[in-house]
């Protein structure tokens, strides 16, 4: 693998009458092949550092190098449809760089079949739907051969099933074509289904950078946890044997042995198993169910437990050998391996220990600065 | 002072048209760059010029009529020129009742276009000279209102013309201040005759580019 575009040492200062953001980032390379998703709340800088790696950013410093020599192109939340046909969209820049007519018509149709809107390329692109403009959108990006390619919010107002077929189409075309692609979304499920590695942005900066796996199962603090979809985070103690101790109770039994003393824990919804009798899991004890919503396929249940509400997810058909309601009681359990424990030694999260809730989706504190 | 022969009707429509054709192009060509580049960037003191463009288009002709005669004036700043009651002092009022419109058009036209239009296209590699063509495409409907508006400013304009141009027989005389003309010696058989070609021609343009226009939009 080698990095097709990097930035070092970036600064992007953004000030208008009302608000300032600052947006500072280390180090960050996009490899070749792989898809690189930038998590991050809402005014994190996501698309800041995304319109900085396609050029369109002024830097305050800093600078972003390119090392492959295609070209860097940007399909933006909202791609335009040029008027003309589809195929016009998508044959534009090819005719701009003079390339010959036999080249053009191979790329474009190659492009329009990438994406599957052969059948729309007569068609005028400003009648086309949402879905299908970022087809056309994406088609008209790999038709000019990039070496990079920025998308932001690519899976923005599709529905279930157009943004699974999207996904794997991208996939499918970052593996021919060898591109680096950079993926901003807020959408984790779907990143998580397209990256190969996780960077974080909180509060413009970038807090963690890594393989998929490596980010989604060891995030470096509370907050990317949360971002990350690990949304059950408890204020613990560590005793000796590693055991997690919530309250006189409860306790969660965890792999960090000699390392005692205050901690988070985290534990992906998913690990949290309720009502299973195969041994599959350590038994915490039993807890009630306080929140209940199905989706038909994917029920997530809040329970409450040690005065925490866990949350977990069950999928409809899997699992369960009866239905779950409100205020049921389930028997609890997981595994000792899936459960990960944060320090918990910094004034930050010393300051917001304090009260005892599970804190999902409390991100972006500016307290955590010093995590790292 | 005698009737209006067909001679005379042809010549002064004809150089109607030479003028107004004249005066269009110099008014596209001056104020289409001029809406893009104000429609599509953000500076500084942007909002006063959109209210000198924006007032430019409720500026009495009269007024500027008024303006362009004392410019070219014997002893007026550019009186050396020697352009007073000419075609040229002529076409410039005409320009400066027209532009404001054409701007105006064309900023509005811009302004609806996508926020991030330009850096989007500018993303896909393609070369500022096809990216100012896409744009033109892009604007086609806006651009053909500023047309009608700006043709219908200058052909039926009269107050201005007069003073810049004066009427002179042969020279200057154009189907408006020749309508005027007409009435007042109370000829107006020719003043109808001259009000019938131009209301025809009006309605010919307007005609062809509101089809054109709606040939689009299908």
């Amino acid at each position: 693998m080698s990095a097709s575009l990097g930035v070092r040492r970036l600064r992007i200062v953004r000030e208008s009458a009302v608000s300032r953001f600052e947006l500072e980032i280390g180090a960050l390379d996009l490899e070749a092949g792989q898809v690189l998703a930038v998590l991050g709340a809402n005014g994190s800088g996501k698309s800041t550092l995304l319109r900085a790696l396609a050029g369109l950013e002024p830097l305050e410093a800093g600078e972003v190098i390119r090392h492959a020599s295609g070209p860097v192109t940007m399909v933006f939340q909202r791609p335009i449809a040029l008027a003309g046909s589809v195929v016009h969209n998508v044959r534009i820049a090819l005719r701009s760089q003079g390339l010959d007519a036999e080249e053009i018509s191979r790329r474009s149709d190659e492009a329009l079949a990438r994406f599957g809107i052969t059948d729309l390329a007569p068609r005028p692109a400003t009648a086309l739907s949402g879905g299908e403009v970022r087809r056309l959108a994406l088609a008209r990006a790999f038709a000019i051969k990039p070496a990079v390619l920025l998308l932001d919010e690519p899976f923005d107002d599709l529905d279930a099933g157009a943004r699974e077929s999207l996904s794997r189409d991208l996939r499918r075309a970052v593996a021919e074509t060898g591109v680096a692609v950079a993926v901003v979304t807020h959408d984790l499920r779907r990143a998580v289904r397209v990256c190969d590695r996780i960077a974080v942005l909180l509060g413009g900066a970038l807090r963690q950078t890594g393989d998929r796996d490596e980010v989604l199962n060891r995030p470096v603090d509370r907050n990317v946890a949360a971002l990350v979809g690990m949304t059950n985070l408890l204020p613990a103690e560590i005793d000796a044997q590693g055991l997690a101790r919530i309250d006189a109770e409860h306790a969660i039994p965890t792999l960090a042995l000699g390392r005692p003393g205050p901690a988070w824990i985290g534990l992906r919804p998913e690990h949290l198993k309720v009502d299973i009798g195969r041994g599959e899991g350590l038994p915490i004890g039993p807890g009630r169910v306080t929140e209940h919503a199905s989706d038909g396929i994917l029920t997530t249940l809040e329970i409450a437990w040690a005065g925490h509400a866990l949350r977990t997810h069950l999928v409809a058909g899997r699992g369960m050998a009866r239905e779950i309601a409100m205020g049921d009681e389930l028997s609890l359990a997981l595994r000792p391996e899936d459960v990960y424990v944060f320090p918990m030694d910094t004034r930050g999260e010393k300051e917001s220990s304090g009260h005892r809730e599970a804190a999902p989706g409390s991100t972006g504190s500016g307290s955590m600065s010093n995590c790292r | 002072m005698d009737p209006l022969d067909n001679l005379s009707l042809l010549a002064i429509t004809g150089r109607t048209l030479a003028l107004c054709t004249t005066s269009l192009i110099l008014a596209l060509g001056l104020g289409i760059p001029l809406g893009i580049w104000l429609g599509g960037r953000r500076f500084p003191g942007r909002r006063v010029l959109l209210g000198v463009v924006n007032s430019g288009m409720g500026a009495p002709p009269v007024v500027v009529g008024l303006l362009v005669a004392q410019l070219f004036y014997r002893s007026g700043p550019l009186g050396d020129l020697e352009l007073w009651y000419s075609t040229q002092a002529m076409v410039t009022a005409q320009v400066l009742i027209a532009l404001p419109l054409v701007v105006a058009l064309v900023v509005a036209a811009v302004a609806s276009l996508d926020e991030d239009w330009a850096l989007q296209v500018r993303t896909l590699g393609i070369s500022p000279l096809w990216r100012n063509w896409l744009l033109l495409r892009e604007i086609r409907l806006g651009l053909l209102a500023a047309v009608i508006a700006a043709l219908g400013g200058i052909l039926s304009e009269v107050g201005a013309v007069m003073q810049t141009g004066g009427n002179l027989e042969g020279e200057t005389r154009v189907l408006t201040t020749a309508i005027l003309m007409y009435t007042r010696m109370g000829l107006f058989e020719s003043a109808y005759a001259l009000a019938a070609v131009l209301l025809g021609l009006m309605l010919t343009l307007a005609g062809l580019l509101t089809w054109v226009q709606y040939g689009e939009k299908r």
